[in-house]
């Protein structure tokens, strides 16, 4: 007990605790408990857009994520030991590599003088370049690459555990491909999915840099708008309802996947 | 056969997507015009000499650097002996301990730099230095329980029973026989650790004052005003750092059995 001491009450006071100072602001105004912070917010027309695009978002990525993720993972679990490493090395590498790093290169390729535009342009597709950058598509493919690895590593870990038998025997019984996917893969791995999905929702909807480099002020995601309402507006109240949504959303989440790590074992 | 050729498709498609971008951020680089073009205007060193003569880059490397080190060390210092308690002994609330640690991952960072701004820097002057120093620490505090718990979870506890039994105090024990035998943890901790203080965002991104930045807010804010190759430059540096250090990780310790 006296060990893990010091670690909870360094972070109970140095993180937990300003963080619920934080949170409990949204709930004052003027010194009094109130509510009129989160009916101001969410009446608010800029409010509700960014606040429905950012679930927009988070579910899009997570659902194409789910979709590459699988076939991505189904080829790389079939590999040889020696390039199955190496390749999923290669699908882990680009974590540890910093996001800014990560999500400038899509300026480069994405801009007004980058490389799809330089290709529409010569292949007359477009008299003039189209606008991508600044757009939801350019902060969803930020986000896709950004996230999908985790999804990989989350589906690719729980498809090692599917006896390689099942889909043959699926197979023989007269299951087409589509049959094998439904009635035997996904209830096999759905516990992957839901964790690799849920890391990937959740970090898209608390994503910063991303909605930042490549959104700009255009395309504001939650995180975004609580940058802007504190140094535009010094706005601390919609930053704490804000903060709260954040939250809630995060715990609501991780609260899923212990129930189902719990479920599992 | 047919098989074989969609699968390298798919992964080749799937690992350009993930992968490519940095060799165009490499190769971008290397131009030697003023503006970000692809393919580059001539080749050219020049924007990669010329990132280690920016003053401010220097600034925040350092800065990032002495926190990625220092607030790993410091949540290390904590979180070893937290992940001893709860992975050896049944302690009390060992729970509701475990759950408060593990909250800096959960909380969104940006939250937790606004109110550490707030509330610690604004009203008890805490230097900013300071709050990205504590931040630092309890965001990788958590990555340090869970790499070194899981380490001594794979360590048999007799070993230290049989030290203690021949006469060793507990504390003597846990130096010379459970430290050399979680050390691969340790360090694998460390590097994550590292890397991850080193790539955050958000949390400082509040909590950067004039001349108090971090490399990658620097780099964040360094963009918004040039178009310069330089910060195209500089992230191909910090990717061949990154990969570094987890490739040498991986050949000495393997590293992804850690993470």
């Amino acid at each position: 007990m006296a060990l893990a001491l010091p670690a909870a009450v360094f972070t109970a006071l140095l993180f937990l605790l300003p963080v619920t100072i934080l949170l409990s602001e949204a709930f004052t105004i003027n010194g009094e408990w109130s509510l009129q912070g989160y009916v101001d917010f969410a009446t608010t027309p800029l409010n509700q857009t960014v606040f429905l695009r950012t679930l927009k978002l988070g579910a899009l990525v997570a659902f194409t994520s789910a979709i590459i993720g699988y076939a991505c993972a189904f080829c790389i679990v079939n590999l040889e030991g020696k390039s199955r490493g190496r390749i999923f090395g290669l699908v882990v590498l680009p974590l540890m590599i910093s996001p800014v790093a990560r999500t400038y290169a899509w300026i480069v390729i994405l801009g007004r003088t980058g490389i799809v535009n330089d290709t529409i342009v010569s292949l007359g597709l477009s008299d003039t370049p189209i606008r991508i950058l600044f757009t939801e598509t350019a902060v969803f493919i930020g986000l896709l690459q950004l996230f999908l690895p985790l999804m990989i590593i989350s589906l690719v870990s729980s498809m090692e555990n599917l006896p390689r038998d099942v889909i043959s025997a699926a197979r023989v019984l007269g299951a087409n491909w589509f049959q094998v996917f439904t009635k035997v893969i996904l209830p096999l791995t759905k516990d992957g999915l839901v964790m690799g999905g849920t890391l990937v929702f959740t970090g898209s909807l608390t994503a910063y840099i991303t909605p930042a480099i490549l959104g700009g002020s255009r395309v504001l995601m939650l995180e975004t708008l609580l940058y802007q309402r504190v140094n535009v507006a010094n706005d601390f109240v919609s930053a704490g309802v804000i903060a709260t949504i954040l939250i809630v959303m995060c715990f609501a989440a991780n609260l899923l996947l212990k129930r189902i790590a719990k479920a599992r074992s | 056969m047919q098989y074989k050729w969609t699968s390298r498709l798919v992964i080749g498609l799937t690992l350009t997507f993930l992968i490519g971008p940095f060799l165009i951020i490499v190769l971008a680089g290397l131009s030697a015009g003023d503006f970000m073009t692809f393919p580059p205007e001539g080749l050219s060193l020049k924007w990669y000499l010329k990132v280690f003569t920016v003053d401010s880059f220097r600034a925040s490397f350092t800065l990032s650097m002495f926190l990625a080190v220092f607030g790993t060390i410091a949540a290390l210092i904590l979180g070893v002996p937290a992940a001893y308690a709860i992975s050896r002994y049944d302690i009390p609330f060992g729970e509701t301990i475990k759950t408060i640690v593990a909250a800096p991952i959960i909380v969104p960072g940006i939250i937790v730099g606004l109110a550490l701004l707030r509330y610690l820097v604004v009203p008890l002057n805490f230097t900013v230095t300071l709050a990205l120093f504590l931040a630092h620490t309890a965001l990788v505090l958590p990555y340090a329980v869970r790499v070194v718990s899981a380490s001594l979870n794979n360590l048999r506890s007799d070993m230290e029973e049989a030290a203690v039994l021949l006469g060793c105090t507990r504390l003597g024990a846990f130096m010379k026989v459970v430290l050399p035998n979680i050390q691969g943890g340790v360090l694998a901790a460390f590097i994550l650790g590292f890397v991850t203080s080193f790539n955050q965002v958000p949390v400082s991104l509040f909590l950067s004052g004039p001349g108090v930045r971090t490399l990658p807010i620097d780099m964040l804010s360094y963009m918004e005003i040039t178009y310069d190759p330089s910060v195209a430059a500089l992230s191909a540096l910090l990717a061949f750092l990154s990969v570094i250090i987890v490739f040498i990780a991986e050949k000495f310790l393997g590293f992804s059995r850690y993470v």
